[in-house]
């Protein structure tokens, strides 16, 4: 056996060698854990056969092609697993497990049904507290020909069942996709969620308000579990808990945790299409309260599998969903992408949250979540159907298991196309039948292998293989068990048209690391104790596992709670607390075996009542102006027109208490809030700035500018929606009279894009000097407009030393870096490095230092910088803003985003083709929709999707040389850092990751913490809203090892823009669109 | 199916007159094959998806050049130059080559189209197929047709740079104001963008300016159950529920199917939403002028001035109601009763994405009908084959007016306008027609 793996592992290896340097877990053949057990070994030859026919088909039933289901639980109380496959077309099978991978098919003997009724989802729980796993089967009933209710097979105790969901109340009829039995109500008995699916395909989104619709087909029902004289019964109760049952509804992934750790069980319900994911907050009296508006920022779109476990050993149970985004380039390109910027607007107008269609990976917060699916790179899998959260290397983390395939791919965009093409007149009734079966032959299919990643810790997982062989399948239901008993978790996986798979995991003998399983028991018989939560403390590490089996997709895993511990040799204790609020504690545990926790004696456990503290408002609430950059060029990344507010913190009245001006967007006018001597602000009315409510500030400075010994104010506007010159872009001065009134200069100012205004007495003359960086030509994205050095001349006049096309700017600062009294400019902006230029005193000039200093590969997409010595060694660090990690787009030096910027069809407008890496291939951000649109003749040249798959370069898609290109720049970094200065040049080192969550927007530097806030909602819908982290704290306790402290107390989706410190401990940070908050 | 045949049958006599081998007879060019070119740019344009405005622009193009081509030795039709805008003479035919004006004309109109659409490799097979047939026949006359022919695409090449097209593919998309109730919304299932919302920046054809034939306002939006607009928006929900319960064999819905023209109707079954596709307005009423010509009989320059004179007002039609479609921007019946009156109600026909207000069917409609009665005549009586290929039946019309009235009524029945924008649509083209017929002389 041995041997014949190395001999595979040697073949591989020397296929594969000369492949290029791409991401390809086909080649860490070294890193498959687990052997696809043959049948012949197992026993197990079931097989989820579908064979289309006219009347059912994935036309005429759009789920035809999502499987069947696994479920594995120990129905005779032998310590083995034993296993249920469900089947579409056949009849289910359950295998009982004889150790060592050995199964004996027992469907028959069992009296498990075996007619070939449509099942889908199964789960094992103890229905009626006798002791034994019981089963129930959803199924498809009532719908073309299929006629069927779910089944529930209550176990005999001697291998035998019986089917008795009439008389336990639970014979639903209806599009049912998966049961979850729980106890809600935390009376020791399990009661049911039933998730069934809608059938019709969405033709309009209609409005949100159809969810309180009810259906008795597609609506999910609850069923509470009513026991008396030891006689089980269900009734439905759905109308008074409070969940939705609504065909809009189109239920596929259900997973029920206790996700507010409360001690009651809430359920999370993954829709498919348009329809929000449901999180059903469990009130603690029967009810529930839907709650994903208030926990998520967004969902996946079309929600397919769900399970929710602890990813960051951080005690918070975290959710991962998946939907069906490629990870391969050219199938990537060919399927459709996210909705449109415009379909996406209407879905929120029509009452639609958020959703991308990709995978999630929401980190619990507390409470909220934040999805880290992107710099996790855990969000493309393919069609993917199944999330399995477990670890399966017993290293101490949970992994990934994540199976995938879409037997015929529907979403296929030349498929589609074909599809427009065909001959629908001949469609009728008579002959449709047939003409469906010839447009399914012609369907696209393609297999993938399953995916396994590897939690590495910190955010990050790796990509590896799950067998040697590498599998290509079409996966759906799985879920895993310690099938064999050795110590690790192996898989099984419900196939169509393909033998189901055993997956054994080879980890107890490939590896020394340690575990611990862990078998809970009530009493010694009854078996419900789901929902209970287990603690294991050791090596001053805390793991956490929540007891359930409703995971994945129509499947149920085993019961057994397993935590592996990687090099861990002694766990100090356990804890198990209980659904009932008790608690029990193990000491001196064994390593490496099955530990049986009888509940017997226990002590109460009390859950901490959580009280939301309320967001500490200030008196000011930005409000943007509605502009959608991308209607006017539809081939860039983001919108610059929601770029504000600008602040400016000054005494502006001499009375020793700093003030505050704040630059409003376009028809909203600047506000000037005075300090009282109690530290509270007044606004004060300033008819000038009313006059002015046109322009939108995006960064203001207070200085001296008419020598009066009072400081006034330079406002620079900016928008993007108007064209340069523009008197709508013309910044502002106002002169303040010395007691804070202003008037407004009257003067011809420039009529630009601002990004950045800093001012500095560079040349030491007493009089201040200005920087005006610009942010963007207005309808050319990309190029980089003017920016300006101003020699003040005094008398309100001002020379240009310097005009350059630096960059599409964000900020500037003024500061000697290198203490040698020569002035620095540091300027950063999108597509740029962060750049720095020296004042030379006897030339009068500024030198461009920015390779000298180190900071010359820092192309980045910056949005703020600051300087201040953060590690107090003298000499002045860098902290730089970024887009972060949790993005679509990555980047390095060596394989850097390039946008490239042409009038290529010579129109006389700028299109911008932007190039990045997407898993190990360079792709067109553009769809080939949005690309011939704005380049007709790219029409011509790639007249299906498939070649246009295979656009790798520029050269590619306009047969023009990057040499040739007008301009091309770059993004080389996409983190936020700190650049330590060491006294000649900088040294770069990230922000911590949960830093890079989001974009960073302003950072403050103060009692050597750094304080930051962040989130962007201005990236395309393709690239996604930044909306991981509105800001946090971020501190070093050893030198140079910078950590987050705690995150600011901010509401999730805050889009942060500028942070100021009012006081000792209080900062007030200003949002963008909304309210502003005081935080400390 | 018909056309098909007709080609491998000519292709044999001509097969068989080369072998006669008599040397260097001039090749016949007849009418039937500019039918087939101008029915092989129709079948591509279904293909390639083009909206209708982008339709009618893609007709217009190569009917002229092969119009010029003729024009020159014709005694019946004088040249569009100084008629149609910004025209300018074709280069000259040299006499002293072997031309053959037909077949230039023939070649041009194919080689414009050619570079209008995206699918060239269709064109070419009709192309390939032809080519191969005259050059057998007359190497000499081929060659020298077609280098001529080539020199007028260049120059029609060149106008067509000129007006404006380009330019407007990456002009600003339609925003739309979801504040305003009575802005056009997207609507679905494909909830598509707003379709060519410069297309008034296209230079006209024949009009002075895209504002020329600008129709008499529409009633202003209102939910106030007197008002006008209440009254034409209950019109279109009340004929809509009795024409569903009539059921699909009634006339009205028979009507509506018969006249839909979109080009691209979305499709939603199980997982995926498609496109099933159609001709285009402009295209059918081209479809009405090919009947026509056959019927009469029309010799090859009758055809191609009628093709042209009809693809001009077309053309002019479009330009003119898309300048209104996003003046007013008026939101479409299927929004407003979703809204306010009835959340599941869908019109028989799919709501095409663009503003509602005037009715381009009706526009276009008139105008074609004023441009073909008075190049074929009125009460010029025809049966309308046009849609047999999307497996719609025939319909016979007494007149080109008829047609366009029941043209212009089918927007009502299929749920996708109000009676004003048929109406006043209607009123439009026909006023944009006669300008047309007059300035074209007919």
């Amino acid at each position: 056996m041995i041997k014949r793996i190395v001999f595979i592992f040697l073949i591989i290896v020397s296929c594969s060698k000369d492949k290029s340097d791409k991401v390809d877990v086909e080649n860490n053949v070294e890193d498959a854990t687990f052997i696809n057990v043959s049948s012949d070994l197992t026993g197990i030859d079931f097989s989820n056969d579908l064979q289309s026919n006219g009347q059912l088909n994935i036309i005429e039933y759009l789920y035809y092609y999502n499987g069947g289901g696994v479920a594995v639980g120990d129905i005779n109380n032998d310590g083995l697993d034993d296993i249920y496959l469900s089947a579409n077309e056949k009849p289910d099978k359950l295998y009982l497990n004889l150790g060592n991978l050995k199964f004996k098919d027992i469907s028959v003997s069992s009296g498990i049904s075996q007619d070939a009724t449509w099942s889908t989802g199964v789960a094992m729980a103890d229905v009626n507290n006798d002791g034994f796993l019981d089963i129930y089967v959803c199924k498809v009933g009532n719908y073309k020909g299929l006629k069927a209710t779910n089944e529930l097979y209550i176990n005999n105790g001697d291998n035998t069942f019986k089917e008795e969901a009439k008389a336990y109340g639970v014979d639903f009829s209806g599009f049912s996709t998966q049961s979850a039995f729980f106890d809600y109500d935390n009376d020791g008995d399990l009661d049911m969620y039933l998730m069934n699916h809608s059938v019709h395909s969405p033709y309009s989104y209609g409005n949100a308000e159809l969810r309180s619709k009810s259906d008795a087909l597609a609506g999910d029902v609850f069923y509470e579990n009513i026991s008396e004289n030891n006689q089980t019964k269900f009734v439905d109760v759905t109308k008074q808990t409070g969940i939705y049952n609504s065909a809009i509804g189109y239920g596929l992934a259900i997973a029920t945790a206790d996700i507010n750790n409360d001690g009651f069980m809430d359920v999370y319900i993954g829709n498919d299409f348009h329809e929000n994911d449901y999180l059903y907050i469990n009130n603690g009296n029967k009810t529930f309260t839907e709650s994903s508006d208030k926990y998520f920022n967004h969902t996946s779109r079309f929600t397919m599998g769900v399970d929710i476990a602890d990813i960051t050993n951080d005690g918070n149970l975290d959710i991962v969903t998946l939907d069906m985004m490629p990870y391969k380039s050219d199938i990537f390109l060919k399927s459709g992408g996210e909705d449109s910027d415009k379909v996406n607007q209407i879905k929120k107008s029509f009452g639609f949250q958020q959703q991308y269609a990709r995978n999630h990976l929401q980190l619990n917060k507390g409470n909220h979540f934040v999805d880290a699916s992107l710099i996790t790179d855990t969000y493309a899998t393919d069609w993917s159907w199944s999330p399995l959260i477990f670890d399966y290397n017993n290293d101490g983390l949970n992994d990934l298991y994540i199976t995938n395939g879409i037997y015929k791919r529907p979403n296929d965009l030349d498929y589609i196309n074909y599809l427009s093409n065909f001959d629908f007149a001949k469609y009728a009734e008579t002959t449709q039948d047939s003409l469906e079966l010839k447009l399914i032959n012609t369907m696209p299919m393609l297999n993938l292998p399953n995916a396994l990643l590897k939690n590495k810790g910190d955010l990050a997982f790796e990509r590896t293989l799950v067998d040697e062989n590498n599998t290509s399948t079409y996966s759906n239901g799985a879920a895993f068990s310690d099938l064999d008993l050795d110590g690790d978790l192996d898989i099984v996986v419900n196939n169509i048209n393909a033998k189901a798979s055993v997956l054994e995991n080879k980890t107890s003998q490939s590896t020394d690391n340690n575990y611990l399983s862990i078998n809970l028991f009530e009493s010694n018989k009854s078996l419900n104790t789901t929902g209970a939560k287990i603690y294991v403390y050791a090596d001053g590490k805390q793991f956490f596992k929540e007891q359930s089996t409703i995971k994945g997709f129509l499947s149920s895993s085993t019961r057994q709670v397993h935590f592996g511990l990687g090099n861990i040799t002694k766990v100090d204790s356990l804890r198990v607390i209980w659904k009932d609020r008790t608690q029990s504690l193990l000491t001196d545990l064994k390593l490496n075996t099955i530990v049986n926790v009888n509940k017997g004696e226990t002590t109460n456990y009390n859950y901490e009542s959580k009280k939301e503290i309320p967001f500490n408002v200030f008196n000011y609430e930005h409000k943007e102006n509605s502009f959608l950059d991308y209607e006017r060029e539809a081939l860039i990344p983001e919108n610059l027109s929601i770029e504000g507010p600008s602040v400016v913190q000054a005494d502006f009245n001499a009375d020793g208490l700093q003030d505050l001006f704040i630059g409003g967007a376009r028809n909203q006018a600047p506000v000037l809030y005075m300090q009282n001597k109690n530290g509270t602000y007044s606004i004060k009315d300033i008819p000038a700035f009313h006059l002015d409510n046109i322009y939108e500030d995006v960064d203001a400075i207070a200085f001296d500018i008419d020598a009066d010994n009072d400081l006034d104010i330079y406002a620079l506007s900016a928008g993007n929606d108007h064209k340069e010159g523009d008197p709508m872009l013309e910044d502002r001065v106002y002169i303040n009279d010395g007691n804070g009134n202003f008037t407004k200069l009257n003067s011809n100012l420039l009529a630009t894009n601002g990004g950045t205004v800093s001012n500095f007495d560079f040349d030491n003359d007493g009089l201040q000097d200005l920087f005006i960086g610009n942010r963007s030509i207005p309808g050319a994205y990309g190029l980089s407009p003017f920016s300006f050095i101003l020699k003040n001349k005094g008398q309100n006049s001002f020379e240009i030393v310097l005009k350059r096309r630096f960059g599409m700017l964000t900020d500037s600062k003024w500061a000697d870096l290198d203490n040698d009294g020569n002035i620095e400019l540091i300027i950063a902006g999108d597509w740029m490095p962060i750049l720095i230029f020296s004042y030379n005193k006897s030339t009068g000039k500024f030198d461009n230092k920015t390779q000298q200093f180190g900071l010359d590969k820092t192309y980045g997409m910056w949005n703020v910088i600051n300087v201040a010595d953060i590690n107090e060694d003298g000499k002045l660090d860098i902290i730089a803003g970024n887009t972060g990690l949790n993005f679509k787009w990555k980047a390095s030096v060596e394989k850097p985003v390039k946008i490239y910027l042409d009038d290529f069809d010579k129109n006389e407008q700028l299109d911008q083709l932007i190039f990045y890496d997407f898993f190990g291939t360079y792709v067109p951000f553009a769809s080939k929709d949005k690309l011939v649109q704005q380049i007709p003749s790219l029409k011509k040249k790639f007249l299906n999707y498939n070649t246009f798959s295979k656009v790798e370069t520029v050269f590619d898609l306009t047969q023009k040389n990057e040499a040739d290109i007008l301009e091309t720049k770059y993004i080389y970094e996409l983190r936020s850092m700190i650049y330590l200065n060491n006294g000649t040049n900088f040294k770069p080192q990230p922000l911590p990751k949960q830093a890079q969550l989001s974009t960073i927007e302003d950072v403050l530097v103060d009692n050597n913490q750094i304080i930051f806030t962040g989130n962007y909602y201005g990236f395309t819908t393709e690239l996604g809203q930044s909306s991981s982290n509105p800001g946090g704290v971020i501190s070093s306790s050893v030198k140079d090892n910078f950590e987050i402290v705690k995150s600011l107390h901010l509401p999730k989706d805050f889009s942060g823009r500028k942070i100021v410190k009012l006081k000792e401990g209080q900062y007030l940070v200003i949002g963008n669109n909304g309210k502003s908050y005081l935080v400390n | 199916m018909k056309h098909l045949k007709f080609g491998i049958y000519s292709f044999l006599i001509m097969a068989i007159l080369a072998s006669c081998s008599k040397p260097a007879e001039s090749i016949q060019v007849s009418p039937e094959l500019f039918h087939k070119s101008v029915d092989k740019v129709m079948e591509i344009q279904i293909h390639d998806i083009f909206s209708p405005p982008v339709a009618s622009r893609i007709f217009v193009y190569p009917n002229i050049a092969a119009y010029e081509i003729l024009a020159q030795k014709s005694s019946k039709f004088k040249s569009l130059v100084g008629t149609v805008n910004e025209l300018t003479a074709i280069p000259k035919v040299d006499s002293t080559q072997q031309v053959n004006l037909e077949l230039s004309a023939l070649i041009a109109h194919m080689e414009v189209s050619k570079s209008l659409i995206f699918s060239e490799e269709k064109m070419e097979v009709l192309q390939d197929s032809l080519y191969n047939v005259w050059e057998q026949a007359n190497k000499v006359e081929f060659d020298a047709s077609k280098a001529y022919a080539f020199d007028v695409v260049n120059h029609i090449k060149q106008y067509m740079s000129t007006d404006n097209y380009n330019q407007t593919r990456t002009m600003a998309k339609f925003t739309v104001d979801t504040d305003d109730p009575t802005r056009w919304q997207p609507t679905p299932p494909s909830y598509m963008d707003g379709i060519e919302p410069h297309w008034n920046k296209i230079r006209p054809f024949l009009l002075d300016s895209a504002q020329q034939f600008k129709p008499e306002p529409h009633p202003e939006f209102s939910l106030d159950k007197d008002s006008k607009f209440y009254e034409e928006l209950m019109e279109v929900y009340n004929v809509s529920q009795n024409v569903t319960e009539e059921g699909d064999e009634s006339e009205p819905v028979q009507i509506a199917r018969f006249w839909d023209c979109n080009p691209f109707v979305s499709v939603t079954r199980g997982h995926f939403m498609f496109a099933t596709k159609k001709i285009s307005p402009g295209a059918h009423w081209i479809g009405i002028t090919k009947i026509a010509s056959r019927k009469t009989n029309s010799n090859v320059e009758e055809t191609v001035n009628a093709y042209t004179k009809t693809s001009l007002a077309i053309a002019d039609a479009f330009i003119s109601c898309w300048d209104e479609k996003y003046r007013s921007n008026l939101i479409r019946p299927e929004t407003v009763i979703n809204q306010h009156i009835d959340p599941d109600w869908l019109p028989i026909l799919q709501t095409p994405p663009f503003p509602e207000y005037s009715s381009g069917h009706s526009v276009v409609s008139g105008a074609a009908s004023v441009v073909l009665t008075e190049i074929f005549g009125d009460n010029f009586y025809f049966e309308d084959d046009t849609e047999i290929p999307f497996g719609l039946p025939i319909r016979s019309f007494k007149s080109f007016y008829d047609a366009s009235t029941e043209a212009a009524l089918s927007r009502l029945y299929g749920g996708i306008h109000y009676r004003a924008a048929i109406d006043n649509g209607l009123k439009q083209g026909k006023n944009l027609g006669h300008f047309a017929a007059d300035k074209l002389n007919l």
